[in-house]
């Protein structure tokens, strides 16, 4: 399906494969409406899908020039090479996003983490109160779809919660 | 006097104290001055005491009595020592309110000189941040959105916070090892778009860049520790580590995939099999995960299921084929096929059970051929040396003198060859003591070296924490120096309060001259009166001695005591004009002190105030009565 790539001009291939990389590394990925007097939007997708397949196989198998040319034979020869001087410029990147792929690989993944830190001054029964408190949310990833979870805690519940994160870590280290 | 004037007039306008620029000195305070600068400065100090008082003279004489006793009391009772009543404010007198005044200065709570002398810790600099920002915020009043300023949009809209949301980002790096492909140059020269471009929603470029920021440091900080702790041990290249900590991880993570994935029947199927490596067994995984079907790559599992799936493929094709034939004739085929199917199924586990037994036997098969031609070999062996024993039997004797012949060379030989190896051994043994040596003391060295690079490492560490400390600590002192009142009169005080210093050495310098001249002049008044007595002693003993014979000298003797006399009622006359003198002067002193008090014009004003008493008296007592 990479054939239909051969109804853009060779430079704007090059651009094109880029921001199909983009998307791969977890950035915006083309949008449809940039191209849509090109290719019907079956073609779209399939191109899309062709694309970024050809590229994960290509440096998930870490397979040289020659079988990516290889791969690429029904595409014309200016086409092939744009492509793969795309894969050379951003195989370190690809090779990083696919290791991340491989790293999120169970069910519930950490995607973001933000806290806060406020220092509430009294309440409504008492006038000086100055407690600190942590509001953490977590945006956990789960079957692709971002949930958010949220908690607020006072000192010692801090301190249980890094000091089991630490125990954690340390499994983890003496798994290494 | 001025200076101290100065400084009470400072401090009591710092009190709230009204003082005109004009008043220069204590001197020039009004009554109704000193009574608001008194009440002012009691009210600071007590203000349960100070509420009660009134910061005016009333204009009735008698309510001024009254105020004037009260405030009197309420200084008493804040610890004043020194002599106070209704008189010292009615009918003020400059050095008595002078005292005063400094009394209470004195007394007035110094809380921002006290905080300020020493360094207020972290948490109070940042609640009193906290409490101004508060209240700055609380005194900005509330706008509808539309009329918000920018001003205000910081602390009033909602849409100014967002959430941390990170995306990947893609810097160019230099790594100073390689060179990088043209193709990488270009890509970041011509379509990298800039940093702040890159993420999806603008809000994120601040949390992507952070987040990048710290993933890259902590990675750094992680290999640094791990570096300093175990690959400097190791005394390994860093690249050589690092090689082998890779594989040293995917042995373990091989064990633990296969312990993992013997149990379950499909990967057992699938069968990595025992030998395989890693990136075969991750293969077999990847098969089986469904999610992951782009990074496929034939497994022996799908290959598996795919030819199982193309074996029933005809067979159900086939009925498909013939829609258009009648029911009963499909469902004649249909049985017939499943017959034949179920024939065949149980023909192949028959023959896959076969085979496998088949496969077994062979194996055992072979094990044995093997273990029977070992025997073989083994009894071939015996049965030669038995051959040629049977050869040497018929002539014994001389085969056996060959024999020992043989032994014995060979005997000597081998003596012969273990001097030869000695001989070549000693120098060998030396040599590899001596490196021994050589690699024991390469070993001390380089641990001690170890050693040495793990002390400068934790001093390093210890340093910068040190430093960073101290850079902390220097931020607060700045930020409470800029925070403190700018108090401009405190050099000015400083350099009065040495100025006054030096003048008191200088006055000192002098009074001690004078007391050495006083005391000198006391010892020549004291060797000159012993000189006189001595003199006199001699001369009365001389003129006695003479007046006994003759007239003259007996009057002679008679005028010496009488000049005597005389002269010593001189001295004495002199010495009480001295005494005199001084009480004079001490008189005047008083004199001076006295008019200082204004001891006149506080008469008649006391006189003045008597007369006004005693009007409101009558007419209190007329009202009385017409009442």
């Amino acid at each position: 399906m990479v054939v239909l790539l051969s109804r853009l001009p060779a430079t704007e291939c090059i651009k094109f494969c880029h921001r199909v990389v983009d998307g791969l590394c977890g950035r915006e990925p083309p949008r449809r409406s940039e191209h849509s007097t090109t290719w019907s939007p079956e073609e779209w997708l399939q191109l899309l899908d062709s694309l970024s397949a050809f590229y994960r196989r290509a440096v998930g198998s870490d397979s040289s020039e020659d079988e990516v040319l290889g791969g690429l034979a029904d595409v014309g020869s200016s086409h092939a090479e744009a492509v793969l001087s795309v894969l050379r410029a951003r195989r370190e990147e690809i090779h990083h996003a696919l290791l991340d792929r491989t790293n999120s690989i169970s069910s519930a993944v950490l995607q973001d983490f933000d806290w806060q830190l406020k220092l509430s001054l009294s309440s409504d029964k008492i006038s000086s109160l100055h407690t600190p408190l942590l509001s953490l949310s977590l945006d956990v990833r789960e079957d692709a779809a971002l949930r958010s979870v949220t908690m607020e805690m006072n000192r010692e519940e801090l301190n249980t919660l890094i000091s089991s994160l630490e125990a954690a870590n340390k499994v983890v280290l003496q798994l290494k | 006097m001025e200076e101290v004037d100065k400084i009470l007039i400072h401090a009591l306008k710092q009190v709230g104290t009204e003082v005109s620029e004009e008043t220069g000195s204590v001197r020039q305070f009004s009554s109704e001055l000193i009574v608001e600068a008194v009440v002012r400065c009691v009210r600071v100090i007590d203000p349960g005491l100070g509420g009660a008082l009134p910061t005016s003279l009333p204009p009735g004489m008698s309510a001024r009595f009254r105020v004037g006793m009260s405030l009197a009391q309420a200084c008493q009772d804040i610890g004043y020592k020194g002599e106070i009543g209704y008189q010292t404010f009615l009918y003020s007198n400059e050095p008595e309110i002078r005292s005063l005044l400094m009394f209470l200065v004195e007394k007035l709570p110094r809380e921002s000189a006290e905080a300020s002398d020493q360094p207020q810790g972290k948490s109070a600099v940042l609640q009193r941040a906290i409490a101004a920002a508060i209240r700055a915020q609380l005194s900005v009043p509330w706008l509808p959105p539309h009329c918000r300023l920018p001003l205000h949009s910081q602390t009033q809209s909602p849409g100014a916070l967002h959430s941390f949301h990170v995306q990947p980002l893609s810097l160019a790096h230099c790594s100073p090892g390689k060179k990088p492909l043209k193709e990488v140059k270009d890509y970041h020269r011509d379509i990298l778009p800039p940093v702040t471009a890159q993420p999806s929603h603008h809000a994120s470029v601040v949390a992507s860049i952070l987040e990048q920021h710290t993933a890259e440091l902590s990675a750094a900080q992680e290999w640094d520790s791990e570096w300093n702790s175990q690959g400097l041990l190791s005394r390994l290249k860093p690249q050589e580590y690092l090689s082998r900590k890779l594989t040293r991880l995917r042995k373990r993570i091989e064990e633990q995939l296969r312990s993992a994935a013997l149990p379950s029947p499909e990967s057992a199927s699938g069968g990595p099999r025992p030998n395989g490596d890693l990136s075969e067994l991750l293969l077999a995984f990847r098969g089986s995960a469904p999610s992951d079907h782009i990074l496929t790559k034939g497994s022996h599992f799908t290959h598996t299921q795919k030819f199982t799936f193309t074996t029933t493929e005809p067979s159900t094709s086939v009925p498909f084929a013939h829609q258009s034939d009648s029911d009963v004739q499909l469902r004649r085929q249909e049985e017939q096929l499943s017959l034949q199917e179920q024939q065949l199924c149980s023909e192949v586990d028959q023959l896959t059970a076969d085979m496998k037994h088949m496969t077994v036997t062979h194996a055992q098969v072979l094990d044995e051929l093997k273990q029977r031609e070992l025997g073989n070999s083994e009894k071939e062996e015996k049965m030669q040396v038995k051959k040629k024993t049977i050869d040497l039997l018929p002539d014994s004797d001389d085969n056996l003198q060959k024999l020992k012949a043989l032994v014995e060379a060979s005997a000597k030989r081998v003596v012969h060859l273990a001097c030869q190896w000695e001989k070549h051994r000693a120098p060998l043994i030396d040599e590899h003591r001596r490196l021994k040596e050589i690699c024991s003391r390469q070993d001390l060295e380089s641990s001690q070296k170890l050693s040495e690079i793990k002390s400068v490492h934790d001093k390093i560490r210890v340093s910068t924490e040190e430093a960073k400390r101290k850079e902390e600590t220097y931020k607060q002192l700045v930020t409470e120096l800029e925070n403190l009142p700018q108090d401009a009169s405190r050099s000015a005080y400083t350099q009065r309060i040495l100025e006054i210093v030096s003048n008191i050495k200088k006055q000192k310098e002098e009074i001690t001259k004078i007391l050495s001249d006083t005391k000198d002049l006391q010892k020549e008044i004291n060797s000159l009166t012993g000189k006189l007595d001595r003199t006199f002693a001699v001369t009365d003993e001389l003129v006695f001695k003479d007046a006994k014979k003759d007239e003259s000298v007996r009057k002679s003797y008679k005028y010496l005591a009488a000049l005597h006399e005389n002269c010593n009622q001189l001295i004495q006359t002199i010495e009480y004009t001295g005494t005199i003198l001084r009480e004079i002067r001490d008189l005047e002193e008083q004199i001076e002190t006295e008019n200082g008090s204004k001891t006149v014009a506080n008469l008649e004003r006391i006189l003045s105030d008597y007369k006004a008493i005693r009007q409101e008296n009558s007419a209190l007592a007329a009202k009385v009565r017409e009442g």
